[in-house]
């Protein structure tokens, strides 16, 4: 099969559901159906898992007004489709009405979709072995301080489709190919991790991977207590401020919770928000990311948005009746995540950033180093950053891989360190913003960043 | 669906596979229901019913795992994703150097079932909002608040089970659900908390411990709380943790680390250190599949092993590890059926079942007196730790303990620590277990998050615990 092939049948199947749908005689429907056919290998100290198998399910919207019901279903035969069907036509007719709902969404142009590498679909799971193999023979496993090597590889390909009785009928298609490699090691009783990878459209060379990760593992050994509690500046590699601000735009850039009254930036629409040197688009149309798809989940066109600009707050991202809700048109931010484990035909749609770019600035992080008394360097993504309290911004995070920044210069490691603050304060309190952008494996991708104003304990 | 018909089915692919040339098969199929309500602002911002059904294949080769599932009931789907389960095991058994075969039970032919007295199948859904509109009201009792948001879950429905051995087991998972949010953004004020929890029981549920007037009641209390809170002093504290925040510090930070998985692949830190005292007498850590004080029903793991409750840590010292069938015949220990998958689209991997401290011999005063001045932590929004032991949990609901008495609330802040450090430096407990589980929330591991385990305990005494925050 190949992709055309995957997006046709899904596109089949949306339209037959509708055609249930008409049958049943129900009012107003959305499909959303999605099928992904996936092969994952992981390797943990020699404890191989895998599967190996095709995910495929229909979430099902019915309205009746303004009343709407949701069902979903996992495969597609036709008893459970109409039955489905049915149970979400039931919803509806008992559900009071939501007075926001203006409706599904019409005909739809969709924007570009990101780049598809059809190789995917020829990668077996000896093909994954390979990569495992490769992976380890970069590193030697016999090195004493090594407690544990892990190796995995992945490839998956995708295909959703949106379809409605008011004329909206698009479909989105992904690939998918991931390697990664993780270590634990321990020396003196100093025991430290680290993780490094690719997520990728295309499939990708897995050399080196293994080596960054373990020599960044190794090179926070020798960590030293940090003794205290200051208030430092704090400089956050790549990846490691993607982790960190993703957090803080989770709920200040949603405009559910701006309609729900639960942002807290509801009352700064046009205002500073953050430093001047800071501007965030939110940009679902970036090819060679993950992120990147024609339509949002319930079929608008994906689309570019600046959601900060030079620190001024532009607009929230907003779904079809969020945004009709507010006042404005949808961003195109549609999305059907959720807590159900990877099942998004399970989610009804929600608002979520498609894919934050910071604009980068000049310095890159050697450079902000060196600009800093005495500070901490971030180099391993702490925990408990999604424990922040989203309204008033407070967070206190743990981090084991730190090291102490002294007279410009990068000292030692630290052992695990407190790292507390407030993200609102913090996005005021940026000091640099670096110029060398990583993709993070989060739907964001910042360049290193120094902010100032965090109370530092251990 | 009939029950002989589904059992035919596993039983067929269980055949296939073997012909296939896996040494041993088992394949389940589980048909979930399940639903959710979310009341935001008195409006219904959704509601959904899902069906979950499919079949997962695990095929094992000389001690190596494959896995594949199909959510189609087909003859033709079924087989195909045994020769993909069989396939996988055989083609990857190459690179496999920690072989976890195991040794062949007698068949097991069980049917089991939570008692549930009233089930939410006999409820409308007028019935189940109506709980979530009471719960809005005893939150406007309390306050007023900006938002509100109540939330309501289900889950109930079928599992199947069948294996080489013969076994064939059918169980009945139960959970219901209430939640309450409350959140106030007005003059500069900014403060928001949620109660609530869930249990493997029906409606009566909802009658008792998960009254929606009860629920309201606190989120609106523990908000109004948070609006005058003062910030935790920074440093190292005398912590009394509640039954709840207890529960998910002894799953999160322990448990994790005593799942064999880990123990096998060297990667946990209490790797071969049975019969060493970790923590002080006052620790004792339970994992069981059924328990007397309630939390998640669960009779069976996904590898078809009665659950037992199963002693981690005694009076202190390490007693053992929770097993899969291939790590307890690895390390020559007890199956304890903690071999669980999400759903069907994952296989099996060492998860928890109902975590909790043991009791201890305090009254809830006594320990109060007994911490003289600290924080009482009595929830959490969230945590996190490491395979290392460090974790850090976010208090979203305490207060001061001054003088042996509860004073003022605290602001939201962090706990932190190392678990194995801070099993050393328990003082004691209460006398009095309670126990909750949940449809929002649960546990990940794996890319399979979500998974409904139980957790609790009494308060327990936790000295030297870094209370994090900004200054």
């Amino acid at each position: 099969m190949s992709l055309e092939d995957l997006r046709n049948r899904i596109l089949s199947i949306t339209d037959q559901t509708l055609k249930y749908a008409k049958d049943l005689s129900i009012p107003s429907i959305e499909v959303f159906v999605v099928e992904q056919s996936l092969t994952s290998l992981t390797d943990h100290q020699g404890k191989v898992d895998s599967r190996d198998g095709i995910v495929q399910g229909l979430g099902i919207r019915v309205a009746e007004g303004k009343k709407i019901g949701f069902s979903s279903c996992t495969g597609f035969e036709k008893e459970t489709v109409k039955s489905a069907l049915k149970q979400a036509y039931d919803i509806a007719k008992v559900s009071p009405e939501n007075p926001m709902f203006n409706g599904f969404v019409t005909e739809t142009k969709p924007a570009k979709e990101g780049k598809l590498d059809p190789d995917i679909l020829e990668i077996t799971s000896k093909d994954l072995i390979e990569n495992c193999n490769k992976m380890n023979k970069e590193v030697d496993l016999t090195d004493k301080r090594i407690i544990s090597g892990s190796f995995g590889s992945s490839v998956n390909y995708s295909c959703y489709a949106v379809g409605t009785s008011e004329g909206c009928l698009a479909s989105s298609l992904t690939t998918t190919f991931g390697a990664t490699s993780y270590f634990v090691v321990m020396e003196a009783g100093d025991r430290k991790t680290a993780i490094d990878f690719i997520q990728s459209r295309k499939v990708e060379p897995v050399e080196g991977i293994a080596p960054k990760a373990l020599n960044k593992a190794f090179r926070a050994l020798g960590s030293k207590d940090f003794s205290g509690s200051e208030i430092l500046p704090t400089v956050w590699e790549p990846r490691e401020a993607a982790a960190f601000l993703g957090f803080a735009f989770f709920n200040t850039f949603s405009g559910s919770a701006y309609v729900e009254k639960s942002n807290p930036w509801m009352e700064k629409l046009n205002e500073k928000v953050a430093s001047k040197e800071l501007t965030v688009i939110d940009d679902g149309q970036k090819l060679d990311t993950q992120e990147c798809q024609s339509i949002d989940a319930e079929g608008i066109t994906r689309q570019t948005t600046t959601v900060i600009e030079n620190g001024i707050l532009k607009t929230f991202l907003f779904d079809k009746m969020f945004g009709e809700a507010a006042g404005f048109a949808s961003t195109g931010n549609a999305q059907r995540g959720g807590p159900f484990g990877g099942t998004p035909y399970e989610n009804t749609p929600s608002v979520g950033l498609n894919y934050a770019l910071i604009k980068q600035g000049t310095k890159n992080l050697d450079e902000q180093i060196a600009e800093i008394d005495k500070g901490i360097l971030i180099t391993g993504t702490p925990i408990g950053l999604f424990t922040a309290n989203p309204v008033t911004g407070d967070f206190s995070v743990t981090c084991n891989d730190t090291f102490l920044i002294l007279n410009g210069e990068k000292s030692h490691p630290l052992k695990s360190i407190s790292i507390a603050g407030n993200y609102f304060k913090t996005l005021n309190n940026i000091r640099f913003i670096g110029n060398d952008s990583e993709v993070s494996g989060y739907p964001i991708e910042t360049p290193s960043m120094t902010f100032t104003g965090h109370t530092i304990s251990d | 669906m009939e029950k002989e018909y589904v059992f035919d089915l596993l039983h067929e692919a269980v055949e296939k596979g073997q012909k296939l040339g896996g040494e041993f098969i088992e394949a389940r199929y589980d048909d979930l229901q399940l639903t959710t309500i979310n009341l935001t602002n008195d409006i219904i911002k959704t509601s959904s019913s899902l069906h979950r059904k499919g079949i997962g294949i695990m095929a094992y080769y000389k001690g190596t795992p494959g896995y594949s599932f199909t959510p189609e009931l087909t003859n033709e789907s079924i087989e195909d994703a045994t020769i993909r389960a069989v396939k996988l095991a055989k083609s990857t058994d190459v690179r496999n150097k920690i072989k976890l075969d195991f040794d062949d039970l007698p068949a097991i032919k069980d049917r089991k079932e939570a008692g549930v007295k009233k089930h939410p199948k006999n409820f409308e859904f007028d019935d189940k909002l109506e709980l979530l509109k009471r719960g809005v009201i005893s939150v406007k009792e309390v306050l007023e608040p900006t938002s509100t948001v109540g939330l309501y879950g289900e889950s109930y429905g079928e599992k199947y089970f069948v294996n080489s051995e013969g076994s064939e087991i059918f169980w009945v998972p139960m959970v219901v659900d209430l939640r309450m949010g409350a959140i106030v953004i007005k003059e500069g004020q900014q403060a928001g908390s949620y109660e609530g929890s869930g249990n493997s029981k029906g409606f009566e549920f909802f009658e008792s411990e998960g009254l929606p007037e009860k629920v309201g009641k606190k989120a609106g209390e523990a908000c109004k709380d948070q609006l005058n809170a003062v910030a935790a002093p920074v440093g190292k504290s005398t912590v009394l943790v509640s039954p709840q925040m207890g529960g998910v510090v002894v799953h999160e930070s322990f448990g994790h680390l005593s799942e064999a998985d880990f123990v096998v692949t060297g990667q946990s830190p209490i790797s071969d250190r049975v019969g060493e005292q970790l923590g002080s007498e006052h620790v004792s850590i339970y994992d069981e599949g059924v328990t007397e004080y309630g939390g998640y029903y669960l009779p069976y793991d996904d590898q078809g092993v009665k659950t037992e409750n199963t002693i981690l840590v005694e009076k202190g010292i390490l007693k053992g590890y929770l097993h899969n069938r291939g790590t307890a015949k690895k390390m020559n220990a007890e199956l304890t059926g903690n071999s669980r998958a999400i759903n069907f689209l994952f296989n099996p991997i060492v998860r928890m079942k109902n975590t909790y401290f043991g009791a201890g011999d305090l009254s809830f005063e006594e320990a109060l007196e007994q911490v003289g001045r600290g924080v009482y932590a009595i929830d959490m929004s969230g945590g996190q730790v490491g395979l290392d032991g460090n974790f850090m949990f976010n208090c979203s609901k305490g207060y001061l303990i001054e003088k042996g008495e509860i004073t003022k609330a605290i602001k939201n802040t962090a706990l932190s620590g190392n678990i194995l450090d801070l099993l050393k430096q328990v003082k004691g407990a209460t006398r009095d277990i309670e126990m909750r589980t949940g449809y929002f929330g649960g546990c990940g591991k794996g890319g399979q998050n979500g998974l409904a385990v139980g957790y609790g305990g009494p308060n327990v005494i936790m000295d030297q615990v870094l209370v994090g925050g900004a200054q």
